[in-house]
């Protein structure tokens, strides 16, 4: 039997097709965790306009009180409900990568209520410690991220967060810190969320 | 011409089991958005492959709605194996 009599008559042509397919359906498999940067946009321009609507309004004690809460629980609000929306769309698809990284956010987003609901309630939301406590638990959850998925681009984003949380020790003023928070919310979050989307269109493309 | 199993060489079947090999499960919409198949062509191609013994099914309701999940079974992996194997020896030198 010659290869191009292989299987009923199907030529060498189609065989080559078949592996090609399953190299790509294998691939399609193992790109399970690309479609989030939608969120980490979310999340950086919600945040960055909590901080502008407080820049705007110093002297009000209610938005001094509750804009954090206010656009904390909207983003939350937001992410479950693009989840859903997607995971509805697109349907859902688990491995071993995919539950290690759902579990470092859930387990960041858990800390994150905790850490600024107990900071708000005591009021040390000012506090160096505190502040380089947030930046470094960013930092940590995109590291975990960058070596589960061996992506040096994530990478070089948790060393950003990394770099601002430790900054927060060098005892900026309260300017400083904002400054230092705008960059990791313009860079940290917005530009790193952009990336992935365009990686992914990319990808898709 | 033997060693190939046609239950896997069907195009939609093959990128279904190809797709599971890379995955602990996946729900019909994910197999379905991953392939471009028709609900009712995929539906179909799915029950073979159940059918087979090659994939497994679990129906559940997410949210009030139904939900199939489907994993690769280890008869399935093993026919996969079998399957890229006899491809080699059918290709030869391109692989």
């Amino acid at each position: 039997m010659t290869n191009s009599e292989a299987v009923g008559g199907a030529g060498r042509e189609e065989l080559v097709q078949r592996i090609e397919l399953m190299e790509a359906m294998i691939g399609e498999g193992r790109r399970l965790t690309a479609r989030y940067g939608w969120a980490f946009l979310l999340w950086g321009v919600i945040d960055l306009a909590v901080m502008i609507w407080k820049w705007l309004m110093p002297h009000s004690n209610w938005v001094g009180l509750w804009a954090w809460p206010i656009g904390l629980i909207t983003a939350t609000v937001l992410t479950i409900a693009g989840v859903t929306a997607k995971k509805r769309a697109w349907g859902v698809a688990t491995n071993q990568q995919v539950r290690m990284i759902v579990a470092v956010w859930s387990v960041l987003g858990i800390a994150m209520l905790l850490f600024v609901g107990g900071g708000m309630l005591s009021g040390f939301t000012w506090q160096v410690s505190y502040m380089a406590g947030l930046l470094i638990m960013v930092g940590m959850a995109h590291a975990v991220s960058a070596i589960v998925l061996r992506w040096v681009g994530q990478g070089v984003f948790a060393a950003l967060w990394g770099i601002g949380g430790a900054a927060m020790f060098l005892d900026p003023t309260h300017r400083e810190v904002d400054l230092i928070m705008l960059v990791e919310l313009c860079l940290g979050m917005i530009v790193f969320g952009i990336y992935t989307m365009v990686l992914e269109r990319r990808y898709r493309g | 011409m033997a060693d190939i199993d046609p239950v896997i060489h069907g195009k939609l079947r093959l990128a279904a089991v190809s797709l599971l090999a890379g995955v602990e499960q996946a729900d019909f919409t994910w197999l379905r958005e991953k392939t471009g198949a028709t609900d009712g062509n995929l539906g179909a191609q799915m029950l073979k492959l159940e059918e087979a013994g090659y994939v497994s099914a679990e129906k559940r309701f997410v949210r009030r709605k139904p939900q199939t999940v489907y994993r690769l079974t280890v008869e399935g992996r093993e026919a996969l194996m079998k399957y890229v194997a006899a491809l080699k020896r059918l290709l030869g030198g391109v692989l």
